[in-house]
């Protein structure tokens, strides 16, 4: 049944360099737009190292715009790879990766960081942070001991632990009256913003790791898809892959929620999207995911910079607005 | 062999001279350079006086053009929208949401921003970009007053500042004798939000007009923008109601219509209930003066006939 690997490694190298053609323009546009004006020329050297940069243009390019470019790449990735695990896991098509209740407690820690005056980095980033790993827990704890795969359990766990974060979200909110009351709805929105440098970094020493461990996972994912049964065949350890994949995604996910927030549609549709394009198989859709889901957020950012006129809007807008109609497309047109 | 190490030497020399009229050049532009403090006593380097400013709140925005130094402005929120100029320049954003690099692009030599609204994040990221800003803090309106006059001397416009504050200060001194001969406090309700209802706590500018001009603020407290129930709000009987609306007149008429309903309540019976520009009561503007003469005529209309 095992499809013969060189192929594989084939089929791989070529899509992934394909994705690589489409994301680095991609990155490159990120750069050359932003909500003060388009510059290609001044990019170009500047990335080049040619000519002279403007010391005001040299700041926006590397020190507002790089680290921008390079968090919407991190967070498009990071949510692409985690709709697509759990989508496998709980092998339902409508898994996302905030299903095990990481953004809502995620968000609480957040609001009630921003509530407590701390500032963005690192205060309200590590309380979000802890809010999503301990909801993480709680269902862990809750779904311990059943077969949790198979009874849908943790599905269910987590919209409900979702739900329940979802109220203790609005009560905040509505008792929330100053201008904090805009700090907690734009982080609810998702805010690419304040990318700096030094955090990104920390972002991508975080995830990176993440992602060669989902790679090195990406074949007991494939079994897994197949059912319980016959996975158990093959020889793999289907609790401890679960888990695994389970810890691994959530912990990438919270760090990237953490950090900017809950921006939706991209874990769920990017995925989907993949699939209908490149097949069900896991070796390539996880590199894929990385590579599009990336390149895909990069793109919506940069559209959500330049678009409107007096001032940027969130990046959750516009994955939503382009995303939806063109997967209704596809969806219709691989139905017929 | 001797010649190319005395050119190397004659390098070292240079470099290092060089090094040293850098240094001193620096030094001598940093003490040309003066430190200041803005309002929360932070240390702000800048050139003075700056040539390039971008304000981050409409009220600063406001204030900047009534020292008469709107040319300087290269940047502003949006919402700037008094006087009217203000409208057409470059907008960085909401002042609650900025966005970084258009302020950046636009080079100021300083950007002033205030305490309350401005998210400190930005604050720090702009002076990470070598940008210095300029922080308010203005509580009451005597900090008002005292930020019209920081921002004056900030821009070099300490003489025009100078006499708006004294007018500033002779329409309150006006006001206050006035007020001073009332004989009784009106109840005041203060509506900010009509759905829900929202009033102001005592720790608002309002809260302050409301009592400069001797009335009682029914919604005092400690909570800043408190909501009400529509039961809550007749069951302390207001002699004043004020609503602040940047809708305008349509849904005014029909928010009035609805408490019209209520006759027992004695705003409505005596017909006091007014609706106000929010722009007057809510921006530590010079402006805040007028939204202080309008509400004596609101509560104490007698004593301004008596005065005349």
């Amino acid at each position: 049944m095992k499809t013969p690997m060189p192929f594989v490694w084939k089929r791989l190298l070529t899509i992934s360099c394909l994705l690589i053609c489409l994301l680095l323009p991609v990155m490159f546009l990120g750069l050359c737009a932003g909500s003060s004006g388009t510059q290609f020329t001044a990019v170009y050297d500047a990335l080049t190292g040619s000519g002279k940069t403007d010391s005001m243009l040299h700041d926006i390019i590397w020190r507002i715009r790089f680290p921008r470019v390079m968090l919407a790449l991190l967070v498009g990735s990071t949510l692409s790879l985690g709709g697509l695990v759990f989508q496998a896991l709980l092998r339902n098509p409508l898994a996302e990766p905030y299903i095990l209740g990481i953004s809502g407690g995620s968000a609480i820690g957040a609001i009630i960081g921003i509530l407590a005056g701390l500032s963005r980095f690192p205060g309200v980033s590590l309380i979000a942070f802890a809010g999503s790993i301990s909801t993480l827990l709680v269902i862990l704890f809750v779904t311990s001991g059943q077969s949790m795969v198979k009874k849908d359990i943790l599905l269910l766990s987590g919209v409900m632990v979702n739900a329940f974060c979802s109220a203790v979200i609005m009560f905040l909110v509505s008792i929330t009256q100053d201008t904090r009351l805009h700090s907690i709805i734009f982080w609810l929105m998702g805010d690419l913003s304040i990318a700096e440098t030094g955090q990104v970094w920390i972002l991508l020493l975080m995830l990176f790791p993440c992602f060669i461990l989902l790679f090195l996972l990406s074949h007991p994912m494939n079994l897994l898809l197949l059912g319980r049964e016959i996975a158990q065949t093959t020889g793999i350890n289907i609790m401890g892959v679960t888990m695994a994949l389970l810890i691994t995604t959530s912990f990438m996910v919270s760090a990237t929620v953490s950090y900017c927030g809950l921006i939706g549609f991209v874990g769920l549709v990017v995925p989907h999207f993949l699939r209908l394009l490149l097949g069900p198989d896991h070796r390539i859709l996880v590199p894929a995911c990385v590579l599009g889901g990336g390149a895909y957020l990069v793109l919506c950012d940069m559209l959500a910079r330049v678009l409107p006129e007096q001032g940027e809007m969130p990046v959750g807008i516009i994955t939503a607005m382009v995303g939806a109609p063109i997967f209704i497309y596809l969806l219709k047109r691989s139905k017929a | 062999m001797q010649r190319p190490k005395s050119k190397l030497k004659f390098g070292y020399l240079s470099a290092i001279s060089f090094v040293i009229v850098g240094f001193v050049l620096s030094v001598a532009v940093q003490s040309h350079g003066k430190d200041i403090f803005d309002q929360l006593g932070r240390t702000v380097k800048l050139t003075l006086p700056p040539q390039r400013i971008v304000s981050l709140a409409p009220s600063i925005t406001e204030i900047i053009f009534a020292l008469g130094r709107q040319h300087l402005l290269k940047g502003v929120t949006r919402f700037s929208d008094h006087p009217w100029e203000a409208k057409k320049l470059p907008k960085v954003g909401s002042y609650v949401h900025l966005d970084l690099e258009r302020i950046v692009a636009l080079k100021p030599d300083i950007c002033i921003a205030i305490k309350d609204g401005n998210p400190k994040e930005i604050i720090g990221r702009l002076e990470s970009l070598g940008i210095p800003v300029y922080v308010i803090n203005p509580l009451n309106v005597v900090a008002v007053i005292k930020t019209i006059q920081d921002i004056g001397r900030l821009l070099g416009a300490g003489e025009k500042a100078h006499h708006l504050v004294q007018n500033m200060h002779l329409r309150l001194e006006r006001v206050k004798s006035t007020v001073s001969k009332a004989a009784f406090r009106p109840r005041v309700f203060f509506q900010i939000g009509i759905s829900p209802i929202v009033s102001v706590g005592t720790d608002t500018f309002i809260h302050e007009l409301i009592v400069l001009v001797g009335g009682k603020n029914l919604a005092e407290g400690p909570v800043p923008y408190p909501r009400f129930s529509r039961e809550q709000v007749l069951g302390l009987s207001p002699e004043v109601l004020i609503i602040t609306s940047m809708t305008r007149n349509a849904i005014f008429e029909k928010v009035k219509a609805d408490w019209g309903r209520w006759n027992n309540m004695p705003a409505v019976k005596n017909g006091r209930i007014f609706m106000v520009d929010s722009n007057l009561f809510d921006r530590p503007t010079p402006r805040l003066i007028d939204g202080l003469e309008l509400l004596v005529k609101l509560i104490h209309p007698a004593l301004l006939r008596e005065s005349r």
